[in-house]
Parts: C-alpha cells; sequence; structure tokens
C-alpha cells in the first residue's frame, strides 16, 4: 500500500466514520426492529424473526397515504426549484458585493426554531388571520377563505420550510458557471433563452440534481408540517409511522413501513440522478 | 431521513410542551396521551442485539411477564412510616401545602421530582420505579404496569381514606377494585363550541356532523377517543371490541369527515383562530382555548362521555412502603384532595372534598360535570394489541381516505 493510499484512508476516516454513526447505524437498528414482533407488553421480541411486516406494510390502505406524500414531496421539489433557481441565480450574477449578505439572509430563518416558523404560518393563513384579515380590509373577499389544513397550506409550509436547501446548492453550481461560456454562445448569435437552456441550464445541472434531493428527501418523510399545517385529508406516511410507534405501539410493524419508505427512496433517487446524468452526459462514467 | 424526522419529533413535543406551559394549559395534552408505555425500554434487547453484548436479555422471551409478585414486606406492617418517601409527578399537579402538611404530620422527608409527559415518565420508572416509590399512571396504563410486576398491590388497611372516593370509583374498569392504584384526578372529553357561530346550543355529539358547520369541525387526533365518540353515539359501548360495531363506527366517522376541517389535539390553536367552531376536546383544555376566545362554551353529549383520570400507585421497587401509603391515605383527606383541586382546576374522585372545593370550580360544567352525566361517562381501556390494531387499522383507513 503506498503512502498515497494510506493517505487517502486516513483522510476518509472521519467520513466514513460519521456514516457509519449516524447513518448506518440508525439504519441498521430500524431494520433489525422491523423484523421483530411485539412481546405481551408491547416489547420488541427478535425471538422470531421474520419479514411479516413488510407483509403488512403493503397493504392498500396506506395507498392514498403514500401518494399524498409523495405528491406534497414532487410539489415542494419542483416549486422550490422554480423559486430557488432564479433567486440562486440573481444573487450570483446580480449580488455584487453583497452576495455573502444575501446568503446570509437565505439562511436566517434557521436562526429560529422550525416549530415556531410554522406555527406562525398557521397564525397567517387561519380563517381570522393576516392574509384573511387584508384580504376582507381590502374589500377581495367578504367571508375567510380557507387557506389553512389543506393542501395549499402544506404545500406552502413545505416550500417555505426546504426552499433555502435548494438555493443553495444551485447557488454554489451558478456562481462557479464560467460567464465567458454565456457569453461567446450570445456571440456565436443565441438567444438569451437558448444561451440559458443550451448554456447555463446544462452546467448548472448537478446543482439542480443536488437541490431536487436535498428537498424532495426531507419532504417526502416530513412529519411537522403536514401535521401543523395540514387538515382531514392531508395524512402522510410519516404521521402513519409516529401513529403507529406511539398509539399503536408497534414498533416493529412502524419500523418497516419506515424502512420501506427509505427504500424507496433511495432508488427512485438513485434512478433520477442516472437518468439526468446519462441524458446530460451521454452515458456513465 | 427517518433519523431526521425522529429528532424533529422530539424537537417537536419538547417545543410544544413549552408552547403549552407558556399558554398555561395544564399539563395534559396530547403528547401525554399519545406518548404510551415503554417507548424508550423497548429498544433495549434491540441494542443488546445489536452491540453483541450482554447475552440473550430473559426478558424478552415469549411471556415475559415477571411471576414473581412484589413481596408483602413481612407480616402486616406496622405503620410506622419510613423516614424517606421518593413522589414523581406531573408538573405544578399538587396543592401547595399538601407535601410540607405530610411532612409534618408523619415526620418523613418526601424527595418530589417532576415530570411533563409520560414517555419521560415511564422511561424512568421502568419496571419497578426506578427509585421511586410512588408515582401518578395515567389510569389506562395501569393493567400494563401491573402486568410487568411494576406495581405494588395496594394494602387497603393503611388507607382508611379510601372511603371517601365516590361510589363510581369504586370498582374502575382499569383497574377492579382498586388493588394497584388509587385515583387522583380526572377530566371528561366532550364538544366545544364557539357561540358566536353556533349558537343553538347543541347538546348531543350529533352537532358534530352537522352540514351548517362544515369546514369548521375538529375532531381529536386519537383514534380511541373518535371510535368512542362514534360508539357511543351508535349506542355502543366506548370499548366496544366487536369488529361489527367497530365497522359501524368507522362508516359514521367516514361519512363525517368531509366536514372536518382538521384532526388536532392542539384544540387552543384551532379554536382560537377561527378556523373550528365546534370541536371534540379534552374539557381540561377547555379553560385555555377560553383565555384566547372567551365565547366556547362546553358540554359532554348527552348520548354520553369519556372520562380519563390519573392514579396514584405504589412500584414494586419503592424502599418506602409504609410511608408511600401513608401519602395515599393523606391525598385522600377530605380537606387535602379539596385544596389539590383547588390548586390545580381539577376534579378529584373524593367525594367527601366537595364541601371544600372553591364554588367556581364546581359550578364549571367542564370541570365538574351534572350529576346526571356523570353515569354516562365511560372511562377508555386499553384493550390489548388485537383490538388496538383493529382501531388502528380502520383509523387509517378513515385518515388516509380512499
Amino acid at each position: 500500500m503506498g503512502l498515497r493510499d494510506r493517505a487517502a484512508l486516513l483522510l476518509a476516516g472521519p467520513g466514513t466514520a460519521w456514516l457509519a454513526a449516524f447513518f448506518v447505524l440508525p439504519l441498521a437498528i430500524i431494520f433489525v426492529v422491523s423484523l421483530g414482533q411485539r412481546d405481551a407488553l408491547d416489547r420488541i421480541s427478535l425471538a422470531d424473526p421474520s419479514l411479516a411486516n413488510y407483509a403488512r406494510a403493503f397493504d392498500p390502505r396506506f395507498l392514498p397515504t403514500f401518494l399524498n406524500s409523495l405528491r406534497y414531496a414532487a410539489l415542494t421539489t419542483i416549486l422550490s426549484l422554480a423559486i430557488g433557481y432564479p433567486i440562486a441565480y440573481w444573487i450570483s450574477r446580480h449580488g455584487g458585493r453583497r452576495k455573502v449578505l444575501l446568503i446570509v439572509l437565505v439562511m436566517l430563518p434557521f436562526w429560529t426554531s422550525y416549530l415556531i416558523r410554522t406555527y406562525a404560518w398557521m397564525i397567517v393563513l387561519r380563517d381570522n388571520g393576516v392574509v384573511n384579515a387584508l384580504l376582507q380590509a381590502v374589500g377581495l373577499t367578504s367571508e375567510p377563505l380557507i387557506l389553512l389544513n389543506t393542501d395549499f397550506s402544506v404545500v406552502l409550509g413545505m416550500t417555505y420550510g426546504f426552499l433555502p436547501f435548494a438555493i443553495l446548492p444551485l447557488y454554489v453550481s451558478i456562481d462557479r458557471l464560467d460567464e465567458n461560456l454565456v457569453a461567446a454562445a450570445r456571440d456565436l448569435y443565441a438567444s438569451g433563452r437558448a444561451a440559458f437552456l443550451h448554456v447555463t441550464l446544462p452546467l448548472t445541472m448537478p446543482g439542480v440534481i443536488a437541490a431536487a434531493l436535498l428537498t424532495f428527501i426531507p419532504a417526502i418523510g416530513d412529519f411537522v408540517t403536514p401535521d401543523l399545517l395540514g387538515g382531514a385529508e392531508t395524512t402522510t406516511i410519516a404521521k402513519v409511522v409516529q401513529e403507529l410507534f406511539l398509539q399503536g405501539r408497534d414498533w416493529p410493524y412502524g419500523a418497516a413501513i419506515g424502512f420501506l419508505l427509505m427504500v424507496v427512496t433511495l432508488a427512485g433517487t438513485l434512478l433520477a440522478v442516472r437518468t439526468v446524468r446519462r441524458e446530460l452526459v451521454g452515458g456513465g462514467d | 431521513m427517518s433519523h431526521a424526522y425522529d429528532g424533529r419529533s422530539i424537537d417537536l413535543e419538547k417545543a410544544l410542551v413549552r408552547y403549552m406551559v407558556e399558554r398555561r394549559i395544564s399539563r395534559r395534552q396530547l403528547l401525554d396521551r399519545i406518548a404510551k408505555l415503554g417507548a424508550a425500554a423497548a429498544l433495549g434487547p434491540v441494542i443488546a442485539a445489536c452491540t453483541g453484548g450482554a447475552s440473550q436479555a430473559p426478558s424478552s422471551g415469549p411471556s415475559a411477564a415477571p411471576s414473581t409478585e412484589p413481596t408483602t414486606a413481612g407480616p402486616t406492617p406496622v405503620p410506622e412510616p419510613e423516614k424517606e418517601l421518593f413522589v414523581y409527578n406531573w408538573t405544578g399537579y399538587i396543592g401547595e401545602d399538601t407535601i410540607p402538611a405530610f411532612e409534618a404530620k408523619y415526620d418523613v422527608k418526601v424527595t418530589y421530582d417532576f415530570f411533563s409527559n409520560t414517555s419521560e415518565a415511564y422511561a424512568k420508572l421502568g419496571d419497578d420505579g426506578g427509585g421511586y416509590d410512588l408515582s401518578f399512571p395515567i389510569s389506562v396504563d395501569i393493567p400494563a404496569f401491573v402486568a410487568k410486576g411494576a406495581l405494588r398491590p395496594l394494602d387497603k388497611t393503611l388507607l382508611p381514606n379510601i372511603v371517601n372516593l365516590g361510589a363510581e370509583w369504586a370498582d374502575p374498569g382499569y383497574d377492579p377494585g382498586n388493588t394497584h392504584s388509587v385515583p387522583y384526578m380526572w377530566w371528561t372529553t366532550g364538544v366545544g363550541y364557539d357561540t358566536t357561530k353556533v349558537t343553538d346550543s347543541p347538546t348531543s355529539s350529533t352537532a358534530l356532523w352537522d352540514p351548517r358547520y362544515g369546514d369548521h369541525i375538529s375532531m381529536l387526533d386519537d383514534y380511541q377517543e373518535c371510535f368512542a365518540l362514534a360508539l357511543i353515539q351508535l349506542g355502543y359501548s366506548a370499548n366496544s371490541t366487536n369488529t361489527a360495531e367497530l365497522d359501524e363506527a368507522l362508516a359514521l366517522l367516514q361519512a363525517q369527515k368531509p366536514l372536518v376541517r382538521v384532526y388536532s389535539t392542539d384544540t387552543v390553536a384551532t379554536m382560537s383562530g377561527g378556523d373550528v367552531w365546534i370541536g371534540h376536546i379534552w374539557g381540561a383544555d377547555l379553560y385555555a382555548i377560553t383565555t384566547e376566545n372567551p365565547n366556547v362554551a362546553y358540554y359532554i353529549p348527552e348520548e354520553g362521555g369519556v372520562r380519563g383520570s390519573d392514579t396514584m400507585a405504589i412500584f414494586s421497587g419503592a424502599k418506602h412502603p409504609i410511608a408511600a401509603h401513608l401519602f395515599i391515605n393523606h391525598m385522600l383527606d377530605a380537606q387535602v384532595s379539596a385544596s389539590n383541586t383547588n390548586y390545580i382546576g381539577y376534579m378529584g374522585p373524593n367525594a367527601a372534598a366537595k364541601e371544600f372545593i372553591e364554588p367556581y370550580i364546581l359550578e364549571d360544567p367542564a370541570v365538574n360535570p351534572e350529576e346526571a352525566i356523570l353515569d354516562k361517562l365511560q372511562e377508555l381501556l386499553d384493550l390489548g394489541q388485537a383490538v388496538r390494531d383493529e382501531y388502528l387499522s380502520r383509523w387509517q383507513v378513515l385518515r388516509g381516505g380512499g
């Protein structure tokens, strides 16, 4: 083993240890729990491990709930990209000396607990809330609009919450883009739109993918936002897992659904990344 | 990812507890109810299995209940109390003079710790009290504690004041004959409504199905409470185990769902923001709701309602059992019980205490319902795994839509 290899191993150590401790180990625990059963006192028993909980997890009654989660996560991702890209682009191209300040401003909401901010949305959106008061004061509506406890409020809250996760990687990849390439395209008579579509967008695609992953993955497992801003029709799979753990006291069953969700998300993500990469680069690496 | 939302939900829990405390909501709230027995303890065998240490834990066998009944501490103990007592209770859940009076009367030094949610408390209490002699479990959890041998059978000869309990508390379903626990405080589940929106003073739970209030109705986000409400409306037991009855209740709740704005236990937020005009609420939250929206009134449906309670119980590992019995007996004293109620604002089960309770509490129908309705209250029971699954799968069908 050469010196370089050894140095590489050494450098990979902390990262590997971090991944093992905070990703692989919890995942392994969830998987092990999912193979067990409840004993008579609702404790986890691994006496007779089986995949029975996975069979139970494929129950059609969970399908609408799963589709809800998927829909919210997809909408959140699309909106975050659609809103985040222009913001990141603007900061990078027109931020000038204030770039750092602007990026700090994007991160500023993180200084307050997510829960508090979500409660603030409740106050904004509820029937006696800020939006309805404004609409009625201006005379646009006479009755309160139902904004809170709807699909709208859930997607709004999630997009609000995950938008900074989209802006940051988008900003990094847009900022890294050599402006001369865009200028060259324009010199060669590309319209602004064509230059964007054929130069800027493909070259910043890694940022777009990273942004999509960083919003979609937490969004599909989000529990807090749908629970606080959602209503009677907005049940998500994270809520089902939470109920199985706490109200049902059936940890193995809840763990199986949680683990399945993770596998589905991971598989979908890998597939998406590969497809996009193949289209961009024309073949894998 | 799952790791991430696990963390969040813990944050959520803490923040909500803080939020509730700041709003002066009595400590009883959603998390106390949803966080049930054995959450932290349940992972024990798994971690042991994963780390490969600690050869197979004997407790994870199929019939895990330890058959070792707590020893009755020799022949009839003399009521000379030990010098110490370790008590573990909810935050702010006892009268201010109760403990000093007990310490002075029996010359016992009381170490009094408190908790703000059951998951925290039950993890600490474990299978034998975790060093505490006495704590205050929720009544529904008593059977599970008894099953795992965590509670010490009560010696009634040391509890002469137990005669003060109202007759309806002699034989509660969660602990027939009060053999392992004594009720401490109780509350009801009913219907709250904004009198400016719902003007015809409803008395039945069917008001929660009234299309005039469509999109402004809320139900508790608690499967057992929702099914109990529907079952009672249908004339069945709140603790029905009959699957045909459960199917009927599900159909009733499904018919209601298009009118329901939200299933939530944060009724203080929903009923003060104008979103909910009529909601299924815990009576104990009414006070907090009315501080935000004074127009909210409360009733227990004429068809019947649900009663919940906290208990006092002595743990199997108690090192000061006599002092613990004397403490329970002290709490059962009419005047002590009344001063606890006057401080907390909850009714106790103590019939003899009534004459010492402040009139404003006695006159509050949310806290002290009229006699006629008391007989129609049912306490929710832990129905066991199989029945719980029957409820939960129907609840998932209801909530998932489809």
